[in-house]
């Protein structure tokens, strides 16, 4: 039995005097559980509900499209002074130059390419990166390979269309 | 003896410092939440080492599935009302005020905007609804117009690229090239960290 609100009032304003109650004393004893019940419930709920984790996210900056008249202005990159990097679908193929390029293919690994843009660095003083990813290449491997590009801190790296030959490459095989 | 004494007496558990605390969560958990976005499909992102957090407002995500449909999702509710109008007028396409209420609730979409009265009107619009994608190819380029008339409602806009990463090259050229286009040459790509990948793989 639950006292009477009225009473619990009387109680406290009159320091526990004349509640009829037995041994004067009356002791509220509010029945918390459904309380814990509800509060663990909606807990949980948030708990499940809640993304902490932030996405990340990698900045990118595209050139803008350059106007007509400004075409012509382009300054020309020396040949030896690039290093292609061509995405297929599982496999990479670099090289070095365009006129006859000798390509090596390699696996997507993050080590392995961090390597060959440092040495590329090292051995060609104002390296220019082309990023040409087929078709059947994946977002992924792009991300992949973007990410190393800031990772090793290349000044000048482009993405670009693959010319005919890097599209040949898709049926090269070792 | 002295234990059987307290025998009959129930045992009296004072829950009321559990109860601070179980609200105490709740109270933080509620705060802290936002609601993940419900995506039509499941998106896998990549990874990269970046750590760059997304900006949280004023933000505008295109959304890329694994076979390449785009979805479209920009923040606040009064700017998506004001996108909506404006898009309306370009297509003629009159909204009804609870279209417009649905879409200023709704987190993304992607329909072409003539099935979008029809999609707005479904009742739960993810669940009863196949969304095919915002049309984004030459001919029918609606998402540059979003992309275009999101921008002028807010023109502090930062945009995102949220693809699966299975998604294969073509279509996040013709994204880049659409972005470019617009003359928005920063962006950012929504990735995870590879220290979850570790954790995943193991």
């Amino acid at each position: 039995m639950l006292p009477k609100l009225n009473d619990i009032e009387i109680d406290r304003i009159h320091g526990k005097q004349g509640s009829g109650r037995k041994s004067g004393r009356s002791n509220v004893e509010v029945d918390m559980n459904p309380m814990v019940d509800l509060a663990f419930l909606l807990l949980t709920f948030f708990m499940l509900a809640t993304t902490f984790i932030k996405p990340q996210s990698m900045e990118i900056v595209v050139p803008a499209k350059p106007k007509l008249e400004d075409v012509e202005k382009e300054t020309p990159i020396k040949e030896s002074k690039t290093l292609n990097i061509v995405l297929l679908e599982s496999k990479l193929a670099w090289y070095r130059g365009l006129t006859d390029p000798e390509p090596t293919m390699v696996q997507y690994d993050e080590k392995l390419l961090l390597q060959l843009v440092e040495t590329a660095m090292k051995e060609t003083v104002g390296l220019v990166i082309l990023i040409k990813p087929l078709d059947e290449s994946r977002y992924e491997n792009l991300v992949q390979v973007l990410d190393v590009m800031a990772i090793s801190g290349v000044s000048r790296y482009a993405l670009d269309r693959p010319s005919e030959f890097d599209i040949s490459l898709s049926e090269w095989k070792e | 003896m002295a234990l059987q004494r307290d025998i009959r007496k129930k045992p009296v558990l004072d829950m009321n410092p559990m109860v601070d605390m179980a609200f105490l969560l709740v109270s933080f958990f509620m705060m802290t939440t936002t609601f993940k976005a419900d995506l039509p499909e499941e998106i896998a992102i990549p990874f990269s080492s970046s750590e760059i957090k997304l900006p949280e407002t004023s933000m505008c995500t295109i959304t890329v599935g694994e076979s390449g449909q785009m979805y479209f999702s920009v923040d606040n509710k009064n700017n998506r009302i004001k996108l909506l109008e404006r898009m309306g007028i370009q297509y003629n396409i009159s909204f009804t005020e609870q279209q417009l209420k649905t879409f200023s609730l709704l987190d993304v979409f992607g329909v072409p905007i003539a099935e979008l009265p029809n999609f707005l009107d479904a009742k739960h619009n993810n669940l009863d609804y196949a969304q095919t994608g915002i049309p984004s190819s030459p001919e029918r380029n609606e998402l540059r117009n979003w992309l275009l008339t999101a921008r002028m409602v807010n023109p502090g806009l930062r945009f995102a690229v949220h693809a699966d990463k299975d998604c294969r090259y073509p279509v996040i050229h013709l994204l880049f090239e659409i972005l470019r286009d617009l003359n928005i040459t920063r962006f950012n790509l929504v990735t995870d960290t590879k220290t979850t990948d570790a954790t995943q793989a193991q």
